[in-house]
């Protein structure tokens, strides 16, 4: 059915009118806000006010509010953010990337081959995105074709881009310098903003439409959320996983070559942590292990909360290895917050 | 109703709500006729014919591995039977290849646990598959709520679906097949094959769920429940026929049987 028409008058023909946009607005607005990122955004909001006022009563110790911390800040939640977005769709659709680290690592790095060896930067970085979608595409059809878990397929390919990564360069790092226009669109700044940042809220906008807005994003919700009523209903449960699949590696490979124009050389070992990071990112932004369930704006929030704790650590001259650990924590408290909000109000 | 007993022997007060059998509209909207499916050696369906009339509740009964749901996949287009095997729908022959075949005739399977999913709205739920979409291809949310809306207050006796934005995960398992019920009448389904619908269901939720099946009954729409729980059935269906070894072994109308002779069907065939 793809026709208003035919729908309104079958309801019609049920005998019930149709509510007002009014209507409809003030019907099931607790059950919006339930559904929404409030709960997450209330937890960030909280601890900036908290971050804030702490740090504009100790300028001298606390530098948060500083102009370096905040463009740093700017810089770096971008990176793990974006790759947040493609990993949390792909987890509201059921499935999981491990690979998302290696796929960023070797999708820069033949972005950087390529143009250091004499080629348009443009053509070099559209064959870095095509690989990085390709890589996340394959993944998919392994875990559609072989009926096995994305856990392990991706778990398999994180160690097969790993070794790739090795066969074509080697563990030596690769410098990659784009030129003006390049370099403008992935490390420049516009004001005070720095170009990953307008990446990553464009993105997210972008995601939020395909979720929100689109028959896929629809698709992805019912194949994660329970798989035989989205078949029954109609769902090409296999199209709507590619898809996610697909866009979480190219996402992978945006957040790597936004990462390697900023530093500008590329590294081997440089993001091993990132699927972890986007993982626990997704989880803190309400996205649930079992699919079916997430928002965009959760995602975003998520990935920013994880950069702001550790940042917050740093500045209060922690160990390093508080960092990992508070992300730890924070993902386990995150998870067992939101199991016990969604007990309550169902 | 106030126990189960009552409402198997009342069967006075039950017949005053249903028509009696030879009132029934006559019209055959789906045929089996020597329905077969071999799997390997193993017969599953060996020849059953039967007819499910325009705007009956007919219940398809026996016990387990009898053949059941071999059957409802067969009239689902899930399973593919045998080539001697012929589908009728409005008296022409028809093949059901696929479950898009059976939903092109109008025939809906709603399963007890996989009908709708829990961790979206009602309303995204009754549109999944078949969404709304403007010409840039994005989706009419606010129509797409307004008609869920519109489909709730639609369905008789089953409460507390107070607004198509709550998630299917919060309703019970009554408001959950009333929904996918009331989706597929929307969507012009005109056979609905329940499976197992009351197995799960408190007595209360499962006296609204039949109230319901009565009311989409009148306006002309054929229910197949496939239970085992002859009682349930025994209250809200027209005719049954009994399936055990793959093979038809009984067909009534209710007034020609009782529920004491379905038991004996169902146990002994």
């Amino acid at each position: 059915m793809s026709s208003l028409s035919e729908a309104g008058l079958a309801s019609a023909e049920a005998g019930s009118p149709l509510m007002t946009a009014a209507e409809l607005r003030r019907t099931g607005r607790r059950y919006r806000l339930f559904q929404s990122a409030l709960f997450v955004a209330v937890i960030f909001a909280a601890t900036q006010v908290v971050c804030i006022a702490y740090g504009a009563a100790n300028s001298g110790g606390f530098a948060y509010l500083s102009k370096s911390n905040v463009t740093t800040a700017f810089q770096q939640v971008p990176l793990v953010g974006i790759a947040t977005l493609g990993v949390g769709i792909l987890m509201i659709a059921g499935e999981f990337d491990l690979s998302i680290g290696a796929n960023a690592i070797f999708t820069s790095i033949v972005t950087a081959q390529i143009f250091n060896g004499g080629t348009s930067i443009w053509l070099a970085a559209l064959a870095g995105l095509a690989v990085g979608a390709g890589i996340g595409l394959l993944n998919g059809i392994l875990t559609m074709t072989l009926r096995i878990p994305s856990f392990i397929t991706t778990l398999g390919t994180l160690g097969v881009w790993t070794a790739a990564t090795l066969f074509v360069h080697g563990s030596a790092a690769e410098t990659f310098t784009p030129p003006g226009a390049f370099r403008a669109l992935t490390a420049g700044q516009i004001g005070w903003i720095p170009a990953e940042a307008l990446w990553f809220i464009a993105l997210g906008i972008v995601f939020w439409v395909v979720l929100q807005r689109t028959s896929i994003g629809n698709h992805m919700f019912a194949a994660g959320g329970n798989q035989t009523a989205a078949v029954a209903s109609g769902v090409n449960v296999t199209k709507a996983k590619l898809f996610a699949f697909t866009i979480t590696g190219l996402m992978a490979a945006v957040s790597g070559l936004l990462a390697a124009s900023r530093i500008g050389s590329i590294s081997p070992g440089d993001v091993t942590t990132l699927p972890l990071q986007a993982i626990a990112a997704a989880v803190i932004g309400g996205v649930i292990l079992t699919g079916g369930t997430g928002t965009i704006l959760g995602m975003m929030i998520g990935a920013t909360l994880i950069y702001w704790i550790q940042d917050v650590l740093l500045l209060l001259a922690a160990p390093g290895y508080y960092l990992t650990a508070f992300v730890g924590a924070l993902t386990i408290v995150a998870a067992w917050s939101y199991a016990m909000f969604r007990r309550r109000m169902a | 109703m106030s126990d189960l007993d009552s409402s198997v022997t009342d069967t006075d007060e039950q017949r005053g709500q249903v028509p009696q059998p030879e009132t029934l509209q006559q019209e055959v909207l789906l045929e089996l006729r020597d329905v077969r499916k071999t799997y390997g050696k193993n017969e599953a369906l060996k020849g059953v014919s039967f007819k499910a009339h325009r705007g009956e509740i007919l219940a398809l009964l026996g016990d387990n591995g009898a053949g059941k749901s071999t059957l409802v996949k067969v009239m689902s287009g899930v399973v593919i039977p045998d080539a001697e095997s012929e589908l009728r729908w409005e008296d022409k022959p028809v093949k059901l290849a696929s479950r898009h075949d059976a939903a092109d005739l109008g025939i809906e399977t709603i399963f007890q646990d996989n009908a709708l999913v829990d961790s979206m709205t009602v309303a995204r739920n009754i549109f999944t598959g078949r969404e709304l979409k403007n010409r840039i291809g994005l989706l009419r949310l606010t129509e797409m709520r307004q008609i869920s809306a519109s489909i709730i207050t639609s369905i008789t006796g089953v409460k507390g679906i107070d607004s198509p934005d709550k998630l299917v995960g919060s309703l019970s398992g009554g408001q959950k097949q009333a929904v996918a019920i009331a989706r597929a009448v929307h969507f012009n389904r005109t056979l609905l094959i329940l499976d197992e619908p009351t197995s799960a269901l408190a007595v209360r939720a499962t006296e609204a769920l039949f109230t319901y099946l009565r009311t989409l009954r009148e306006r002309n729409i054929t229910s197949i429940l496939v239970t085992h729980d002859l009682f349930d059935a025994y209250r809200v269906c027209d005719r049954f026929v009994v399936i055990a070894r793959g093979e038809k072994v009984f067909e009534a109308t209710r007034a020609e049987t009782t529920v004491d002779e379905l038991i004996e069907k169902v146990s002994h065939g």
